[in-house]
């Protein structure tokens, strides 16, 4: 970047308006002071400079929102206290963890070490960075683990402060530690405790894990005396393991299984602190297991679920000449690739799926001219920038784009608002989302909205898109609380949509979600097997991921591949309005179903080939010609495109050795012939369910270096979409681990991008670029 | 404001600090955008931003009369704005993150290119060490010079060179040399 560009950016003004009302309180606020000042260099006719808010300036109101002066100084002086308090919760806890452990090791060791006195006969220890309590293994208790849970929790309790939290999470005295910091604390009724116990652990699951490293490292520091001390006092009932600082893998393994030890436990009664200690750290020990996610800094620790799958390999053509693939128009795995790469971290392999990435974008396929024919496939062969000798065949099919005017629908929204669902980019952006969405309708479309949480409920009847008042009243009514019982919920919503089927418009369910189904039907086939059913009676399922940590892509990609819908990840506004404004019509209207690729490469010209991405949509030869067996869906103007590396024969760069008893195609002589490959594709209308055929020979006049014709046409935009396919598909390999890319790195991705950035309209392809930069830094 | 001139306001400014309260009231309701704009560049959140502009006035009411005329008023306002922000980000025990940034900018429907680009240098000048932050929002962001600078800042003004060449090390570090957006 140069001198002029960063000038540009920086003195630039985004400041929004100003707020009349701000600025009003501001200057009235002045004011009194200014007078203050004032009045008091009258009377002592001095220089006194008073340090502290006037009284004048106490008089004038200020609304609950703003966060005054005096509310401030008051603030800081609650936090000390709670920030006290919130020590003391952090040793209460992993007291309750140790006592747990100590009862299962109680009968082992003849004199375990009681809590008091642990603390009592330490001397020199600094109380706040150690553990109160080693009753068995040092790591169970790793002094860093601690640091990080009471920093976090500290954090916790500002926050909830400073959101003027009702009730202050308030820990219980312990009788492992009284110490000086915690001694303003009162005990307060068990019921505030637990109810502020969801809120802390959803603040917890907000944090980014980044930090961690931050404050691994001083605390590490403090865990050498402390180990030294640990050695000394000889008090230790498994000196074995103590000193020896065990990884923080393992540790991690530790308090996760002691987890699962005590969650039975939480079906007990709750009883005074005292006699037993586990019914209430039941409810925190999830966040505690977020705390320890946060202090390892491992990425794969969250629970985001994906599906697990093999990356393609090379197939020999001899041996399987047959390659058979469902169509993907989802775009989730790249938006949730965006955001694990924006907070940090590079992404899970599982959750890299290539051809998400690769379909994310818009390319300039020629459009059919009907609605009769829904698209025609495009061809282009290139040399693959990753392997000499290798080709890649592009085959790519754009939908046909509808007229706006003749779309109608009847939509109903089912969403989340369980307990998971409120954090900002959850809720709030599904609210912000679904506005976005209204504002791409058709007045006389109908909207309806259900929710599902612990109950579930219609918070709009069927509503026609017009009355807009109406519906985001609905809309901002809405407060997330509760358990999540997904099942019912849809039930729910497709009776809705049953009740309002228009023969004439699209029918669908769009579900907003984080993915988390734990009450009611929480089996996958199950859903799927309900889903599939109303699928047949033409209601369409579209599912919109939100959210990170506990994303349930598997859930979500389960359900809307089988309801005939798109699975989108929203991760910003910016996302919300790609998917539901921009390309709202594909979103919404589907032109083909069950839309399957079938290639047969030709022995004679190809020597062996590897699809790239597509793992989870692969179909069994005999599954094209088979209209019962349901394969992806496009919506207008959606584009699909498919990547396959291949070698031609004769190439060195051939990578399976051919079969010694078939090799007779090359003793006959046959020569090379032009003919690649032969491409089938098979969909059915969105109404009918007969399929219908469109076949095409790959040939050498594909190659985009062979085809003057090509080259004199439409060669520049097609390769510029080519090249930036490429960089995507490059770029999505080497997040997977690179297995065929040889030394191909993110430099080349990026030179290949920009190559193939075209005019991009609104900035997605830029933005890829960046996200490759991104992962460059994070693989470092 | 940088777009009155300086003049108009010397006599205005003169009265305030010897204590008038009207010629203060008109003060502080001509400064309050400036002020705003450059707590919004600290910390690029709105509600904040009003929360220190507010503590600023306050600030400015008390300290007026100090005020000697020996530096750009304007320069004196961006030191007390600094500082108010820095203390209020401390009392919080927070630091700003630039998470609305993405918003704002998403708002603005010009360019979506050159937008996207423009909130992640946002974004990663939110990251820089404060002291840098400051030095390269004082000369880059408000077009002072070094020497300025350093007066706003109470340091030298070989410092705030250093510090500028080290900001922009690590943005370019990131964002690396050639850049050909837009």
């Amino acid at each position: 970047m140069d001198d002029k560009k960063l000038e540009e950016i920086l003195s630039k003004d985004h400041a929004p308006e100003i707020d009349v009302n701000a600025r009003k309180r501001a200057v009235n606020l002045a004011m009194s002071e200014f007078e203050t000042q004032k009045q008091k260099k009258n009377k002592n006719n001095s220089l006194n400079n008073f340090q502290g808010v006037s009284f004048l300036a106490r008089l004038i109101g200020i609304s609950n929102s703003k966060r005054g002066n005096e509310t401030m100084e008051q603030k800081t002086k609650t936090k000390f206290i709670y920030g006290g308090m919130a020590t003391a919760m952090a040793v209460v806890l992993v007291g309750g963890l140790s006592l747990t452990q100590l009862q299962d090791t109680v009968h082992r060791y003849d004199a375990p070490v009681p809590a008091g006195s642990a603390v009592t006969s330490a001397p020199g220890v600094n109380v706040k960075n150690s553990p109160t309590y080693i009753p068995v293994r040092e790591e169970q208790l790793s002094p860093a683990y601690i640091e990080a849970v009471e920093e976090q929790n500290e954090n916790n309790l500002d926050h909830a402060i400073r959101e003027g939290a009702s009730s202050i999470p308030v820990p219980i005295q312990t009788p492992a530690r009284v110490d000086a910091d915690a001694e303003g604390a009162k005990v307060n009724p068990l019921s505030d405790w637990t109810r502020q116990a969801g809120h802390v652990e959803r603040e917890m699951k907000a944090k980014p894990k980044a930090k961690a490293d931050k404050r691994l490292a001083p605390s590490e520091k403090d865990a050498a005396p402390l180990k030294k001390w640990s050695r000394e006092s000889g008090n230790s009932p498994a000196p074995e393991t103590v000193g020896s600082s065990a990884s923080l893998g393992e540790f991690k393994e530790e308090i996760a299984s002691t987890k699962k030890n005590m969650v039975p436990m939480a079906q007990e009664a709750r009883t005074p602190f005292g006699a037993v200690p586990h019914g209430r750290f039941a409810s925190e020990m999830v966040s505690l297991d977020d705390a320890v996610t946060m202090a390892t800094a491992y990425q794969d620790e969250g629970r985001d679920k994906f599906e697990d799958f093999e990356v393609n390999t090379f197939k020999s053509v001899a041996a399987e000449p047959v390659s058979t693939f469902s169509s993907d128009v989802d775009t989730a795995s790249y938006s949730f690739i965006r955001r694990q790469l924006n907070s940090g971290v590079l992404p899970q392999k599982d959750a890299v799926r290539i051809e998400e990435m690769v379909n994310y974008f818009n390319y300039d396929y020629p459009v059919p001219q009907s609605r009769a024919e829904p698209f025609k496939p495009t061809v282009t062969i290139t040399d693959s920038p990753w392997a000499e000798g290798r080709k890649l065949m592009h085959i790519g099919i754009k939908g046909y784009q509808l007229e706006k005017a003749e779309l109608r629908s009847n939509i109903v929204f089912l969403l989340d608002v369980s307990g998971s669902m409120n954090a900002p980019d959850k809720l709030p952006l599904v609210k912000n989302s679904m506005k976005m969405l209204l504002s791409s309708l058709h007045p006389d479309d109908t909207v309806s909205i259900v929710t599902y949480a612990g109950s579930t409920g219609v918070v709009l009847e069927p509503t026609k898109a017009s009355q807009h008042r109406k519906i985001m009243n609905a809309m901002n009514n809405l407060r997330a609380g509760g358990g999540t019982a997904g099942a019912a919920g849809i039930k729910l919503a497709y009776d809705m949509a049953e009740q309002n089927f228009d023969e004439h418009s699209v029918n669908r369910v769009i579900l907003a979600t984080d993915g988390d189904f734990n009450v009611g039907i929480t089996n996958r086939e199950e859903l799927q097997d309900f889903v599939e059913r109303k699928r047949d009676k033409g209601i369409f399922l579209s599912v919109l991921g939100f959210g990170q940590g506990n994303y349930n892509d598997h859930m979500m990609q389960t359900l809307a591949q089988n309801g005939n819908g798109v699975a989108a990840y929203i991760d910003n506004l910016n996302e919300a309005r790609k998917v539901l404004v921009q390309e709202a019509t594909s979103s919404l209207f589907p032109i083909a179903k069950d839309v399957k690729f079938q290639i047969e490469f030709n022995p004679t010209a190809v020597a062996e080939y590897r699809l790239i991405g597509y793992e989870t949509r692969h179909l069994n030869r005999e599954d094209f010609n088979n209209d019962k067996i349901d394969a992806g869906d496009m919506g207008a103007g959606h584009t699909v495109t498919a990547i396959y590396e291949f070698t031609p024969v004769g190439s060195e760069a051939v990578s399976v050795d051919a079969l010694r008893y078939t090799t007779n195609l090359k003793k006959k002589g046959v020569a090379p012939s032009d003919e690649y490959a032969f491409l089938k594709i098979r969909y059915k209308l969105p109404m009918e369910s007969k399929s219908k055929l469109i076949t095409r020979a790959i040939t050498a006049q594909d190659n985009v270096d062979k085809c003057p014709a090509l080259a004199k046409c439409q060669l520049p935009v097609l390769s510029v979409d080519t090249n930036f396919a490429t960089a995507v598909a490059a770029f999505g390999q080497i997040l997977k681990g690179g297995q065929y890319t040889g030394d191909f790195s993110y430099d080349d991705v990026i030179a290949l991008a920009r190559k193939g950035k075209g005019d991009d309209q609104f900035g997605y392809r830029a933005e890829f670029i960046n996200m490759v930069r991104l992962a460059k830094t994070h693989a470092r | 404001m940088p777009e009155t001139p300086e003049a108009e306001n010397k006599d205005l400014i003169s009265r305030a600090v010897r204590g008038d309260a009207d010629a203060f009231e008109c003060l502080v309701n001509d400064y309050y955008e400036v002020m705003f704009k450059m707590a919004y560049k600290w910390c690029a959140n709105q509600r904040d931003a009003e929360d220190i502009t507010q503590e600023a006035c306050i600030k400015l009411a008390r300290g007026i009369s100090g005020y000697k005329g020996s530096s750009k008023f304007t320069s004196w306002l961006y030191r007390l704005v600094i500082n108010t922000a820095k203390d209020w980000y401390k009392s919080q025990n927070r630091h700003p993150d630039g998470a609305e940034l993405i918003d704002t900018f998403a708002a603005e429907d010009t360019k979506p290119d050159e937008k996207i680009y423009a909130a992640q240098v946002w974004e990663q000048v939110h990251k820089l060490p404060e002291a840098e932050k400051e030095s390269l929002l004082l000369v880059m962001g408000q077009g002072l010079s070094h020497k300025e600078a350093a007066k706003i800042s109470g340091v030298k003004e070989s410092t705030i060179s250093w510090r500028i060449h080290e900001a922009r090390k690590k943005l370019q570090a990131i964002f690396g040399k050639e850049q050909n957006y837009g």
